[in-house]
């Protein structure tokens, strides 16, 4: 074992059956904690004729009842003014407020104390270290600092590897290129959809080819583009950089990462955070490999306002294989597949959007911008996706392929729309390239 | 780190770092300075635990 390669060599390396001791003695700390602080999470476990004394057992787990993010929302706004009962700490405990970001409904309130912050950090530093980040790099980070979690606890992981951190906050784009090449940064953390953007403006407006500039690795977040081949291959020939994937959230912290591998999924941070893959129809844990499942996550250590058994709604599945990375900490295959909500039976077929983005970042003469649009006249759905050609690339040259890609990834018949370079949406942070238009849009129908 | 068994020994000095520095919080109620960099510096002595103690406390690591 080259202990260099891991943040804490034990527990990364740590047997799973010994992970799994660690993550129930932790899942019973932070579930009595909840208990015993929180008026929410006591009145959810009463109702279900719980206490923590009645998980005896791993299996146990799966009793405690599951917190939507629809529960939180329905506390907030009350005493403890904004947070309501979930809060777990005096509020003048409370030092850092963030909020999610409203993509799916009215935002939900994250309080934090600072032994949380450390927490966050805590968690991105083992992200960082695996993605190869050391004291001699300098990191730019481009993206504007505030409410929203996003690369906050990166910024403040990569300070304590040792790095140096250039916050790229209020800049435009074209400011942020240049600051990269005056001070040659060797890192960056930015969504897909922004890693794209400053390759195309700074190839496209500037003249500079971002794969000459000095950055080597690049940390992807908010999206699942680093986990999606085509996309993730697009970004890399793009900055001549390896590019990371990650994933966390606002009401969970930093769960998973790739490793410098690029195993083609990400590893659970199985010492910090307990993963459950449950069937979407049946309620049922998955514990094999190769059965997608909605994802239930518990944070075993954070304590402000706790995260237990939380409905993400990520899709995920556990990966038959293990990393050459030495790391115990299971791999999700291909990182988060999408999300259950986004996830939608058109023309009686599953669509996930993910497989769209794949087939159309995996052909040379289409732009990186994309936009599907689902709708239905009458009883009939209809599937519409926009494309944008490359300048000198003509649609006839690249509609056999794209069409034949579409139906074998997705099964479904599309009607395309070509564009010229440059005429769809741009995003900055993350893209809303997913618009389905029906009346009904049900999670239940969703058979994975 | 050559000597995984020497967990032990850290998680000693760990627990007697923040045995320290939560008497130095509670007794420094009048003397801000020294008392909320006390409780900043046990968050991050939190972050220790959760990388040591914890596996010690919970019998993950034979002594």
């Amino acid at each position: 074992m080259n202990s260099q390669e891991y943040w804490n060599p034990v527990l990364e390396t740590m047997p799973l059956e010994k992970l799994k001791v660690l993550q129930f003695k932790k899942f019973k700390r932070i579930l009595n904690w909840a208990y015993t602080h929180s008026k929410f999470h006591k009145a959810l476990y009463d109702t279900a004729g719980l206490t923590p004394d009645d998980i005896h057992s791993f299996d146990d787990i799966k009793k405690i009842p599951k917190v939507e993010k629809s529960m939180m929302r329905e506390i907030q706004n009350k005493d403890p003014f904004p947070y309501g009962d979930a809060l777990c700490v005096p509020l003048e405990e409370v030092s850092t407020y963030r909020q999610t970001s409203g993509t799916t409904g009215q935002p939900v309130y994250q309080p934090d104390t600072w032994q949380d912050w450390e927490w966050w950090s805590e968690c991105w530093s083992f992200v960082l270290w695996a993605q190869g980040y050391r004291p001699k790099d300098r990191v730019f980070i481009p993206f504007g600092y505030n409410i929203f979690v996003a690369f906050w606890a990166g910024h403040y992981a990569a300070e304590k590897l040792g790095c140096e951190v250039v916050p790229g906050g209020v800049l435009d784009t074209q400011s942020r290129i240049l600051k990269i090449q005056e001070l040659n940064a060797t890192a960056m953390m930015a969504t897909p959809t922004y890693v794209l953007r400053m390759a195309d403006i700074a190839k496209n407006k500037m003249g500079i080819d971002p794969a000459e500039l000095s950055i080597n690795k690049i940390t992807c977040a908010g999206e699942p583009g680093a986990g999606i081949p085509s996309t993730k291959k697009r970004m890399e020939d793009a900055w001549g950089a390896k590019v990371y994937d990650h994933s966390g959230a606002t009401e969970i912290g930093a769960w998973s990462y790739e490793c410098k591998n690029q195993p083609c999924g990400m590893h659970v941070n199985e010492a910090m955070f307990l993963v459950e893959i449950e069937d979407i129809n049946t309620g049922e844990i998955i514990e094999e490999p190769g059965r997608k499942g909605k994802m239930i996550i518990t944070a075993l250590d954070r304590m402000a306002q706790p995260c237990i058994r939380f409905d993400s709604k990520d899709v995920i599945e556990w990966d038959s294989e293990v990393c050459s990375c030495g790391r115990s900490f299971r791999l999700i295959k291909g990182g988060v597949i999408g999300r259950a909500d986004d996830i939608t039976k058109v023309k009686g077929v599953l669509l996930s959007p993910t497989a769209i983005e794949e087939v159309v970042r995996s052909i040379d003469g289409l732009g990186d911008e994309f936009e599907v649009i689902v709708d239905n006249q009458g009883d009939v759905d209809r599937i519409k996706l926009k494309v944008e050609l490359m300048p000198e690339v003509t649609k006839l040259s690249i509609e056999n392929t794209l069409k034949d890609q579409l139906r074998l990834k997705t099964n479904l018949g599309y009607q395309i729309e070509y564009y010229d370079y440059g005429s769809l949406p741009r995003y900055e942070v993350k893209a809303k390239r997913f618009k389905d238009l029906r009346k009904k849009h049900i999670e239940k129908e969703c058979r994975l | 780190m050559k000597d995984l068994s020497n967990l032990n020994v850290v998680n000693d000095k760990i627990l007697k770092i923040k045995q320290l520095l939560t008497e130095l919080e509670a007794e420094a109620e009048q003397f801000p300075a020294l008392s909320r960099n006390s409780k900043r510096a046990l968050a991050s002595i939190k972050m220790l635990e959760l990388n040591i103690s914890d596996m010690i406390a919970f019998d993950l690591i034979e002594s």
